[in-house]
């Protein structure tokens, strides 16, 4: 191989590990930041309004909306953690198993319709 | 946007991104299906070329970039509509207490977020098509996705028939 293709290579490795790390810890701290309630910040559609954090919905102004600021918050913990692990020696990146990204997803989805258990009444 | 609002009704406009919405979605279905029949149960080498054996014969690899863009964008616009289903939609079910709809839709709302996630190493699998060590992993997490994307589809038209048109 050529120096350039060897630098492709260890370029596409590192998107790999960063895409992995990525794509596992989204989905993880998507499903905290929902349980836990740790928008980035709240949206309230009636006013338009913007709000820093976890806002409750106020008095005669409609509901809260949290979802966006779930996902601002784990996009952001995850490309962190991506880039970091996008850092590590290519011994060590190399170990991250690869199937971790769909069990995780699948392994979550109980966890998500726990979560929601508010809605499941007969 | 709302200069749009001087030439369309307010209805027409959240109904047109609804509709722009599932049309984009049905796209997405279609790509991510065809690519996960690939996948899951390949062509065999000579097999006679009907309806079943042509669905699954697709290049994988092809799609990948495609279900990326489509995914990204069925979000945006479902992201956008959101706000509005908040407020004139998801209201009106909880008077009607249908909880297991606004239950499952919520589940969209997850899972849907979790694959949004996920298309970054998705689009590294397939871009590393032929490198075998990411044979199974590709496989799995393309399966993932169509299910994800399956279950979205019918949850979204599911609400959309509770409350129909004219948001």
């Amino acid at each position: 191989m050529t120096a350039a293709t060897d630098t492709a290579a260890a370029t596409s490795s590192r998107f790999g590990t960063f895409a992995l790390v990525f794509g596992i810890c989204f989905a993880i701290l998507y499903v905290v930041c929902d349980m836990a309630s740790l928008p980035m910040f709240t949206y309230h559609p009636g006013p338009d309004r913007i709000d820093p954090g976890f806002t409750p919905p106020r008095r005669d102004e409609g509901p809260a909306m949290y979802w966006y600021g779930w996902i601002a918050n784990s996009a952001l913990g995850a490309s962190i953690l991506g880039l970091l692990a996008a850092m590590l020696p290519e011994k060590i990146r190399g170990k991250i198993p690869l199937a971790l990204a769909w069990v995780v997803p699948v392994a979550l989805v109980p966890v998500v319709i726990y979560s929601l258990r508010f809605y499941w009444r007969w | 946007m709302d200069f749009v609002l001087d030439y369309i009704s307010v209805n027409t406009f959240w109904t047109i991104l609804s509709t722009t919405h599932a049309l984009l979605a049905v796209a997405l279905l279609g790509a991510l299906t065809h690519q996960a029949a690939a996948v899951l149960a390949p062509p065999r080498a000579g097999a006679a070329g009907g309806f079943v054996t042509h669905f699954r014969s697709v290049s994988g690899p092809r799609y990948a970039a495609a279900v990326c863009v489509l995914w990204v964008l069925v979000f945006i616009v479902g992201a956008w509509i959101y706000a509005r289903y908040r407020l004139h939609v998801r209201i009106l079910i909880e008077q009607e207490q249908l909880w297991k709809t606004l239950g499952v839709f919520e589940m969209k709302e997850h899972i849907a977020t979790i694959g949004l996630g996920l298309l970054p190493v998705y689009w590294h699998l397939w871009k590393n098509a032929r490198n075998a060590a990411y044979d199974s992993a590709r496989k799995w997490l393309t399966v993932v996705l169509a299910a994800i994307c399956w279950y979205s589809f019918l949850t979204g038209h599911i609400v959309n028939n509770v409350r129909g048109f004219g948001l």
